[in-house]
């Protein structure tokens, strides 16, 4: 079984987290075995779609689509068992106030735990993924960079040991751009935009990868011209709005990549508004 | 006049950047000297605040009194590296330890290294300038103490203990598990060693032996640090964007905070609603515009109750201040006075 890996990234506030779960919805839909995943400790779709809890073990969610939340220490501890396969040494280590803290420090362990569990299923390196696709709702922009150069950093640094081993793999599968697909999501504003535009860039010449973009929040503007009656400031704005999403549209167009508009959608129900952007996206 | 600190935290993307920079013009404008410190600012704020490109504090460009307008921008690797510098008092060690590869790796991507050097730089301006009012900007967080608690794991992970890993010298040819006091720490090292490799634990025991010596000085200016930001000289304000989830984060956040012992004193939510928004008006007849019209109307009127029971739940414990979405972008001082007066407008003092 082939396995994709899609990350989505972008300047924070846009959208991420919402876009990411549209395009897992997708692929769920589409029918392909799903696994929804997010980094960190704290799981923003817990709150967004009222979930009792989601935890590290994937949990099914919606047909073909399973959720998790994944944290660099939990995967550094499943990594640890699969390698050293004795709880009670693993425990002592997990256990020891400093290594605890050096785990919590240092990404170096830490990250490359979380890039080593997303990358585990293509590597046939711990316990079976049995997803065709994975959709990680990743870090922000400058984190994200970090995040993808962290292996490679590593592997420079430690050649040799299973460290260095194990970066080289994970650098890999993150250059591959037959695995690992990156999507970057704006809005239409300068300040995410201008963020993409350089963000596209590095993903282009540092890692090989081709993003795709997702233009989120994109205010559906009637054709006609505001009627007589409408608020002053009201007609303004939608105006101002529309120019600015032409200008904003046209630049990322410049950026010749797939480009997907997901539309604004005023509803606080998070199913109604994920089932909308999945009709839009490519 | 005492000398006071602001601290803006929140998640990514909610304009904590501009509002902690409009908080700093407003002081300014009331006749204090004040210092903004910023972490990755936009181009265009940076050249707003004539800081791009700079390390140093610079006076802000066109700001005429009554009081002093300054701004800086927080130089990750340069403040880690003086600190390092200072901390082993530029002997031979800081600079073997400038070169060890760990520490290259392990302050470009150290996860609270960004968070540390934050505070070492609004440490030293406090001690060093002397600014009526410094307010720093803080990178992004999941959680509000993670960026609290940073140096103090980073402090932690200096401290004896693991200094004592590594302490024997002769450790690295020897196989310097064998003269370490200890099973439990021997057993913890072999198994690191077992992740993650020979090579990744001698330079990290050369890491741990090149600070050895000055973690006391990390240990002392943490909790300096730390006694500064819990004293009343200190206030926190925290940023957030509406959405529900959102706001249920920023919630348990204005918590955790005030647990730590740190002065909350505002949330502001910003981006509540557009400005062009009124509840009162009525919009258009018919047609397309009415739709979207009264789409927004409805959201906005939904938001506004979600807001007050939020408001209701942390009521008497801080101030809630909300602020409209700007429809424009800050490009130079007066954008930035525009939003000042916004933030004066909606109740910050």
């Amino acid at each position: 079984m082939t396995q994709e890996i899609h990350f989505v990234t972008g300047k924070g506030g846009v959208g991420k987290s919402f876009v990411a779960a549209a395009l897992a919805f997708r692929q769920a839909k589409e029918g392909r075995r799903t696994l929804l995943v997010e980094l960190g400790e704290r799981s923003f779709y817990k709150d967004f779609f009222r979930l009792e809890s989601i935890g590290y073990q994937p949990q099914p969610f919606q047909e073909n689509l399973d959720l998790a939340l994944w944290s660099g220490p939990e995967s550094l501890r499943e990594y640890a068992k699969h390698l050293i396969k004795v709880e009670s040494l693993i425990k002592i280590f997990f256990e020891n106030s400093v290594s605890r803290n050096l785990v919590e420090i240092a990404p170096a362990l830490s990250e490359l735990a979380i890039l080593g569990k997303i990358t585990s299923g293509i590597r046939k390196h711990g316990p079976p993924m049995p997803y065709e696709v994975i959709v990680v709702d990743a870090y922000a922009t400058g984190h994200f960079l970090a995040l993808l150069r962290a292996p490679l950093g590593m592997a420079e640094a430690v050649r040799f040991g299973p460290m260095g081993e194990q970066s080289r793999g994970i650098a890999e599968v993150l250059r591959n751009s037959q695995l690992t697909k990156v999507h970057v999501v704006t809005l239409p504003e300068e300040m995410p935009v201008k963020e993409t535009e350089d963000l596209v860039r590095e993903l282009v010449g540092d890692f090989h990868l081709g993003p795709s973009i997702v233009l989120n929040k994109m205010l559906d503007v009637p054709s006609e011209a505001p009627p007589s009656d409408a608020p002053v400031a009201f007609a303004e704005f939608v105006s101002t709005t529309r120019n600015r999403q032409n200008e904003m549209e046209t630049r990322l167009r410049d950026l010749a990549r797939p480009l997907s508009k997901v539309p604004l959608i005023l509803s606080d129900d998070p199913m109604l508004a994920v089932r909308r952007a999945v009709e839009v996206l490519t | 006049m005492s000398k006071k600190v602001s601290v803006f935290v929140g998640p990514g993307g909610v304009g904590k950047t501009t509002l902690a920079a409009a908080s700093a013009l407003l002081a300014a404008e009331e006749g204090k000297k004040v210092l903004v410190l910023t972490i990755d600012p936009s181009k265009r704020l940076a050249s707003t605040l004539g800081i791009e490109g700079k390390t140093d504090a610079t006076k802000v460009p066109g700001f005429e009194g009554p009081g002093e307008l300054w701004a800086s921008i927080v130089d990750h690797q340069k403040t880690f590296d003086e600190f390092v510098q200072k901390a082993a008092n530029r002997s031979p060690g800081a600079e073997k330890i400038l070169k060890n590869h760990l520490y290259r790796q392990l302050t470009t991507t150290l996860s609270g290294s960004q968070d540390f050097s934050a505070l070492e730089k609004l440490y030293s301006s406090y001690l060093e300038g002397d600014y009526d009012l410094i307010v720093l900007d803080t990178p992004p967080a999941q959680h509000a103490l993670s960026f609290l608690e940073a140096p103090a794991k980073i402090a932690a992970l200096f401290n004896e203990g693991i200094a004592r890993w590594f302490r024997d010298p002769k450790g690295e040819e020897a196989g310097f598990f064998q003269k370490i006091v200890g099973a439990g720490t021997r057993q913890v090292l072999k198994i690191l060693e077992g992740l993650t490799g020979s090579e990744f634990i001698r330079e990290l025991a050369d890491f741990f032996r090149s600070i050895e010596g000055w973690q006391d000085r990390l240990r002392e200016r943490t909790s300096a640090v730390h006694q500064l930001l819990v004293s009343d000289h200190t206030d926190f304000s925290l940023v957030t964007s509406f959405d529900r989830a959102k706001l249920l984060e920023s919630e348990a956040f204005a918590r955790e905070i005030r647990r730590g012992g740190y002065r909350l004193k505002t949330v502001l939510i910003n981006r509540a609603f557009p400005q062009w928004f009124d509840a009162q008006e009525t919009g258009p007849s018919a047609g397309p515009y009415k739709d979207l019209y009264e789409g927004f109307q409805g959201f906005y009127q939904h938001r506004e109750k979600t807001i007050q029971d939020f408001s209701l739940r942390l009521k008497g414990e801080v101030q809630v201040l909300q602020l409209p979405e700007l429809t424009e972008r800050v490009y130079d001082l007066e954008g930035l006075r525009k939003v000042a007066r916004i933030l004066k407008k909606g109740g910050w003092s």
